[in-house]
């Protein structure tokens, strides 16, 4: 299943991850890769895709109107490297135009091996050129019981800090998942959660502190960790709400998260069951949260 | 009637495994740990529906409803003489009764009014106009059909309606009628009764004996209005999830309350993924019939496996499963998809299995021959375009023939499909020898070799077109689809390997990951990959058979095949589909 529909055209257009009562413009420092108006696109229409219909890998794309991108596309490139690891999904720049993307397979696990499925991928912000960036650890056994690995990513402004979940070697009885802190500079691992299956992620500054908020790939639940001043994981995660009995679907998953202006949590949700089911209309609802300062608790907007 | 052109086949009287040991004829040892709740959890299929006097008297309304000019059935509850007027102003708006008909062929839809309520303040928001809010109703009328909810607010006063909005898979609170007609099918279930340990005749004391609130829950995959009386009962609660568009206990399970009542609610969709996974995917279910011994389980990516299987002792196969689907388009060059099928939760299957195995009599010309093992997977919005529906069909019959077999029963993504299963069947004895019909006799392949079923192949008078012979004297002649199965199947024009099965090394005994892309048009489908670019020897070798069958997929009126489509009648959409079997039969060498 393509379960990730990461356009990045919010950040190309500067919306911020961080929550407006502090420093709304505190992580918003994802720079177009200088690349993109090399080869003729214009920069401010331009976004990046892995999932669009009939197209492995990542592509680029300049939107007619990039506030309606339903009205369609003027023109699209692929790089012939960018379709090497298969089917993909997370896209997160970094503050050098760089863009880090994992694989994950779509319908089926014929062009993403499982041996392939915890490789970070970098595509050089200058040269356009993807690449394997970090191979991340795989748990030990067979891989019938879920094919996936790298499953979500956000990325920390402030300390440069490039978080990476993976589910790699989870199964029905064992979560294996884990939370990677990598320095997106060197490839090195800085920090990690472990023993979670981890979907979606995003980055708010509530309660003083930046925290990573991120939903659970078994439940409908939205954890948060607050992260240290070099980015790293301080504390123990903490359950902050569930999407449980919310939506069309009443079990949704998270498949991202987002701070907007008003400083509310936009959490993207989907359904996921660790198998390949690929729906063809795209199934997400948007939940949005409210953070009261009064008991310190997150409360739906919808 | 619905899926007519699937139930017509020559078996009758399904018996649902519906729990993990509810068939005499099965045995099955729970994995260690896992949730007692899950695996003695029911699901209650459309095959094993039953009815009610009540639920008749109810669909009378209904039915009478659908023939009135306005065909709404109007509030079961009792309402005073302001919301009944409220109820008729909103009724005489055209905007609130826009979708109580489809728009194309003005075919009713099933809607109900289901309450007439004091407006509200909040429910004023979108009011242009002045108004007294003493004056102002709100009234919901549920469309079953397309499972959205129309609310208009109507002043009694002014005589018209003032705001009307609709929402799309939205229901609103039900009737207390309704409720009450929820906890009759409940109490009337046997899987409810069976359940709480009370005898039919006994329901008064059921109700008696037990705290019973409603719980909301949700049927996901039906799309349809689902209710779930909760009988709370020596701590711990039992949801019979009980389904009101067609009046039906679509399942039950316990769950245990602690001292704030249940923590998690049980919906269609739980509790049928919890309990295939549980029953059907983390352990392997026994079977003992006609003389066929076996193992089945649902895989994570090749279907139902059976395993172990025998006929009066004597090894038959060692296994057989179905490794993938291709599906091509060939309206678009390279368009299409591998399906994989298999396991709900943590797999690699792409359709997956939500209803459980059935077990069911298999009848040829009138009289019992054998049973049929039965498996579909479905995508969860078939028969909507580019979703699927898959069935895979065992038959083991008393003389001892059988048949691996599977149909798609649409829709995809076009009418320019053709569908391509691709079955793997390990024979069990050690030294097997597999020969072909030439016209005059029998021509063994001596190495690892392919070959495609054309117009111009030639069969024994039987039908025959390959013979299997182990090193005991026994075998199978095997029988391609050729249109002679009285399945409706127009022949699989397959392409048929025999491999061997080598010491040490796996070719797909375990389960396989995706074995071919969808859209080679060409005997390269998978199996290939086991024979090139140097066959081994097949003489006196164990063997397994690949088997790749090719449907071409039909939308012609009156000929449709691997095709589905939605109907709509007596108010609610029903599934017409049109399956395309495939597979070989076996029959013994005498």
């Amino acid at each position: 299943m393509k379960i990730i529909f990461f356009l990045i055209c919010a950040c190309l257009l500067n919306v911020s991850c961080r929550q407006q009562q502090t420093a709304y413009n505190g992580n918003n420092c994802k720079l177009i890769p200088p690349f993109v108006s090399r080869i003729g696109f214009n920069a401010k229409n331009a976004y990046f895709s892995t999932s669009e219909k009939r197209t492995m890998g990542l592509v680029l794309l300049e939107a007619v109107d990039p506030q309606h991108l339903q009205a369609g596309v003027v023109k699209q490139f692929q790089d012939s490297s960018w379709k090497k690891a298969g089917w993909l999904a997370p896209i997160q720049l970094d503050n050098r135009g760089n863009i880090f993307t994992g694989p994950a397979p779509f319908i089926n696990v014929l062009n993403n091996p499982a041996a392939d499925q915890n490789t970070v991928y970098k595509v050089d912000g200058q040269t356009g050129t993807m690449a394997p960036f970090v191979q991340l650890p795989r748990p030990a056994g067979n891989t019938d019981q879920n094919p996936y690995g790298i499953i979500g990513m956000a990325f920390l402004c402030e300390t440069g800090s490039l978080y990476v979940s993976s589910i790699a070697g989870s199964n029905r009885t064992m979560e294996n998942g884990c939370i990677y802190l990598l320095n997106p500079a060197s490839g090195k691992t800085e920090d990690k959660l472990t023993g979670m299956d981890v979907l979606g992620m995003g980055i708010a500054y509530a309660e003083g502190e930046n925290r990573l908020y991120f939903g659970k790939a078994r439940t409908p639940d939205v954890f948060s960790v607050a992260l240290g001043k070099n980015g790293s994981f301080t504390g123990k995660p903490r359950l902050e709400f569930s999407l449980s009995g919310m939506g069309p679907r009443g079990d949704d998953k998270v498949r991202r998260i987002r701070s907007n202006k008003e400083g509310e949590l936009e959490v993207y949700g989907m359904e996921f069951n660790f198998n390949l089911i690929a729906p063809t209309e795209k199934q997400e609802s948007v939940y949005r949260f409210i953070y009261n300062e009064q008991d310190k608790k997150w409360y739906s907007a919808n | 009637m619905p899926m007519k052109g699937y139930l017509y086949l020559f078996f009758c009287c399904l018996v649902c495994c519906a729990a993990c040991n509810s068939n005499t004829q099965t045995t099955a040892t729970p994995v260690a740990g896992y949730d007692k709740d899950v695996l003695q959890s029911v699901i209650t299929t459309t095959d094993t529906n039953r009815t009610y006097p009540f639920v008749e008297a109810q669909q009378a309304k209904n039915n009478a409803a659908l023939q009135q000019p306005l065909p709404v059935l109007l509030c079961q509850d009792s309402l005073n003489q302001q919301q009944q007027l409220a109820q008729l102003i909103a009724l005489s708006d055209t905007v609130f009764t826009r979708s109580v008909r489809h728009i194309g062929t003005g075919e009713p839809y099933r809607c109900e009014v289901f309450g007439v309520y004091p407006a509200r303040q909040t429910d004023m928001a979108y009011v242009q106009t002045t108004y007294n809010l003493a004056d102002c109703y709100r009234i919901e009328l549920y469309n079953y059909a397309l499972n959205t909810t129309t609310t208009a607010i109507a002043d009694i006063k002014q005589q018209k309606v003032l705001a009307a909005g609709m929402q799309p898979q939205a229901q609103p609170d039900i009737p207390l009628y309704l409720k009450n007609l929820a906890l009759k099918i409940a109490v009337s279930s046997p899987e409810v009764q069976q359940a709480l340990g009370v005898q039919p005749e006994a329901s008064a004391a059921l109700m008696a004996s037990t705290k019973t609130s409603l719980n909301r829950t949700r049927c996901e995959r039906s799309g349809h209005l689902c209710v779930a009386p909760t009988f709370v009962k020596d701590g711990k609660a039992l949801w019979a999830i009980v389904d009101l568009t067609d009046y039906r206990l679509a399942g039950v399970r316990w769950t245990n309350t602690g001292t704030t009542g249940p923590t998690q609610g049980i919906t269609e969709k739980k509790l049928q993924d919890d309990k295939i996974t549980a029953c059907f995917c983390d352990q392997q279910v026994s079977i003992n019939k006609d003389g066929w011994k076996m193992d089945y389980m649902l895989t994570s990516s090749d279907g139902l496996r059976i395993a172990g299987v025998s006929f009066n002792g004597k090894p038959v196969l060692q296994s057989a499963k179905l490794v993938d689907w291709h599906v091509s388009y060939s309206g678009t060059d390279g368009f299409g998809y591998s399906d994989a099928i298999g396991c709900p939760y943590f797999s690699q299957a792409a359709v997956i299995a939500y209803e459980p195995p059935k077990i069911a009599i298999l009848k040829e010309d009138n009289a019992v021959a054998g049973f049929v093992l039965e498996q579909t997977f479905k995508s969860e919005l078939w028969p909507a375009p580019c979703n699927y529906n898959y069935v895979q069909r065992y038959e083991f019959y008393k003389d001892g023939r059988f048949r691996v077999s599977a149909a798609s029963l649409g829709r995809g993504c076009g009418n320019d499909g053709v569908y391509r299963p691709v079955f793997r069947i390990a024979f069990a004895a050690p030294q097997n020898n597999f020969a072909e019909w030439n016209g005059r006799e029998w021509t063994a392949w001596e190495k690892e070799k392919w070959q495609q079923q054309q117009p111009a192949t030639v069969y024994t008078t039987e039908g025959y077109e390959y013979k299997l012979t182990d090193n005991t004297g026994g075998g199978f002649y095997m029988e391609p689809g050729n249109g002679r199965f009285k399945d409706r199947g127009r022949g699989d024009n397959a392409w048929v390997y025999a491999t061997t099965a080598k010491t040490g090394t796996d070719e797909g005994e375990a389960d396989l990951v995706t074995i071919g892309p969808c859209c080679n048009i060409d005997y390269r489908q998978g199996p290939e990959k086991y024979i090139e670019p140097a066959p081994d020897e097949l003489l006196n070798k164990k063997i397994v058979v690949w088997y790749v069958a090719q449907l071409k997929n039909d939308n012609t009126k009156g000929n449709e095949y691997c095709w589905a489509e939605s109907v709509l009648e007596n108010g609610l959409y029903v599934t017409r589909s049109y399956p395309c079997f495939c597979g070989p039969m076996f029959v013994p060498v005498k």
